[in-house]
């Protein structure tokens, strides 16, 4: 039997012991105490964008159909057949006005109603035998939205989705807003690796310190040449409510138009982003002078916004995707993983920015590449007797005392806390939420 | 699929595009890239489509807008590369690899071109403590008949998995 409590404790002074990488019974205390609960990320409404359409995820063993009703609503349904169980809809995405178990065709419009039983009267008796009225797939226990990101809660009573998100709303807009039209997604690119779901939430969550050494190969050949640790150092890292990231350092004396410039936007989309963030958002662009790399919203959606280079010529070009860390068992993950682009971007852009990330994130990133050689490799170890002897130190930026070695940016824009150079405070921020909900009760 | 009916096995084109894929996958086993590189066209494009589950009559199992890969020569360049620096990790140590090039049917194309449809099995062995990974997929080529002899124009990968069993694609198919 782990001792939860004990874990916890040695967590929050920044030591991590190293077998909650790769333990059976951490997954358990994960399954039954965070992701019974948390606000888990399922879909964008650009993936469903018709009436019918629908898009089958998980969050870990459950299966949900996300679909638009005919109505235009938004609907998230446990994909379990309410007669014997069986999965409702076996596709990943489609179009339906209703959908039909295999097994005795019970059916239930795509909103979840259950619309027909055969051989209802002769079978059932009708209405009296069995009551149709108000029978309905399993609605998620609470679905919310904000930028057209779906999320769900496994608690009906859970904190409204607005409230949840505070403080990191406001740097979720320069990945999901970048214009009144908001984001539109595409993919996900799937696949597994033999890697904890926590190390890519963690590394996303604030780890500058690991891009010059780790992703040395993609300046090597000038595919993105501000990971080189000299530039890398400048950029800031910021703690806000659930979430935490890394910027980098903008040119100074660059104003808000010239700042995008610099990573590639065209005026056509500056313009959007002027119209769609406040002026203190604005202001993280051009006053602090800092631009969004990447982060996580706990527990398990990531963020990254990069500018390489795309062609001999040198034109750089930003992208934008999200990714989720699905947990499949305490060794195994399943890595979603979308390109974003402003909705109301030129096409010529969208056709750019989509090489730009298939050139460096996704199944074939080449950043990614190396990052989860990374990652599978430290759950290898961790699953061994020894890693039960090892705390990970995860106190950088912190003195003896756990004091920050310096104080947070004083300027900076945007809320919650930010510290310029490197150090671990997202990471710990991200930690520290994990540990609060391996305190609670299971539900 | 198609309509048009594949070479015979002994006809002179087909060998020569059979020939093609086999010293293709012995170059890219021997990992070597740059060799690899020196059979592709300027104009290449290289592409592998996200499949996806779908019902039987949705008409579609592959994403119309999203790739694993979708490349052009510049982007290949880039990733050969970057494998050839000190610091790709995730091919160093380098996996073990085999290209299983099989089924390989050629088609006539336009003058001077081939269409040639393959299965490929890619074995990749990591280490020595992981399972070893496995890639199957479906290729349809269009090699070029040029001076040095064919050249890969086009190569679309069907890959037969939605969800990829392997942890990147730092290899080519």
């Amino acid at each position: 039997m782990i001792d939860l409590a004990a874990i916890v404790s040695q967590v929050r002074q920044g030591m991590i012991p190293a077998h909650v990488y790769a333990d059976p019974e951490i997954f358990a205390a994960e399954r039954d105490r965070l992701f019974a609960r948390s606000w888990v990320f399922l879909a964008h409404e650009s993936e469903i964008p018709d009436p019918g359409d629908y898009v089958v995820r998980r969050v870990l063993a459950d299966s949900f159909i996300v679909a638009r009703d005919e109505a235009g609503v938004i609907r998230v349904m446990f994909n379990m057949c309410l007669h014997r169980g069986m999965q409702v809809c076996r596709a990943e995405l489609g179009n339906a006005s209703h959908f039909r178990c295999p097994y005795h065709a019970w059916t239930y419009r795509n909103d979840g109603r259950l619309a027909g039983v055969p051989f209802h009267a002769e079978a059932y008796g009708g209405e009296d035998g069995f009551a149709r009225a108000g029978q309905s797939l399993l609605p998620a226990p609470s679905m919310a939205t904000h930028n057209g990101l779906i999320f769900i809660s496994g608690d009906p009573d859970a904190q409204p989705l607005a409230g949840y998100l505070g403080d990191f709303t406001y740097y979720l807009d320069f990945y999901t807003r970048q214009s009144p039209a908001g984001v539109e997604l595409r993919g996900p690119q799937r696949w597994r690796i033999k890697a904890n779901w926590k190390i890519g939430a963690e590394n996303f969550a604030g780890d500058s310190y690991h891009t010059p050494h780790t992703h040395a190969s993609v300046v090597d050949i000038g595919l993105f040449r501000e990971p080189k640790a000299s530039q890398r150092i400048k950029g800031a890292l910021y703690t806000a409510g659930p979430g935490s990231g890394t910027t980098y350092k903008l040119p100074p004396g660059g104003d808000f138009a010239d700042q995008l410039r610099y990573v590639g936007y065209p005026d056509a989309m500056i313009g959007g982003m002027a119209a769609a963030w406040s002026d203190r958002q604005r202001a993280l662009v051009a006053g602090s002078g800092f631009m969004v790399s990447a982060a996580t919203l706990f527990p398990n959606l990531s963020f990254v916004h990069n500018w390489p280079q795309v062609d001999a010529a040198g034109t750089v070009v930003p992208f934008i995707s999200l990714r989720q860390w699905q947990p499949v068992s305490e060794r195994e993950t399943e890595v979603l993983s979308w390109f974003a682009v402003d909705a109301a971007a030129p096409e010529d852009f969208k056709r750019q920015s989509y090489r730009a990330y298939l050139m460096c994130f996704g199944s074939s990133g080449m950043f990614e590449q190396d990052d989860v050689e990374n990652w599978v490799s430290i759950t290898d170890m961790a699953a061994g007797s020894m890693a039960r002897r090892l705390n990970l130190n995860s106190r950088m930026g912190l003195t003896s005392e756990g004091k920050p070695l310096k104080p947070p940016i004083a300027d900076f824009a945007g809320p919650g806390l930010a510290y310029q150079g490197f150090g671990e405070y997202g990471q710990r921020h991200w930690l520290s939420q994990w540990g609060d909900h391996l305190s609670r009760d299971a539900r | 699929m198609t309509a048009a009916r594949p070479l015979r096995y002994g006809d002179p084109a087909h060998l020569d595009a059979h020939q093609f894929l086999v010293e293709e996958a012995a170059l890219l086993d021997a990992a070597d890239y740059a060799g690899w590189l020196e059979l592709l066209c300027e104009d290449i494009r290289y592409v592998m489509p996200v499949r996806v589950t779908t019902a039987r009559g949705a008409g579609f199992d592959s994403l119309p807008d999203m790739a694993h890969f979708d490349e052009d020569m510049y982007a290949l360049r880039k990733r050969v590369q970057r494998l050839a620096t000190d610091h790709a990790w995730t091919e160093d140590p380098p996996s073990r690899t085999r290209h299983f090039v099989t089924n390989v049917r050629t088609f006539r194309a336009a003058p001077g071109e081939l269409r040639v449809e393959s299965a490929l099995l890619l074995f990749r062995s990591r280490g020595d403590t992981r399972e070893a990974d496995l890639l199957s997929a479906g290729r349809a080529d269009l090699l070029r008949e040029t001076a040095d002899g064919l050249r890969l124009a086009r190569r679309e990968i069907t890959v037969d998995e939605s969800v990829l069993r392997t942890q990147n694609l730092a290899v080519f198919l």
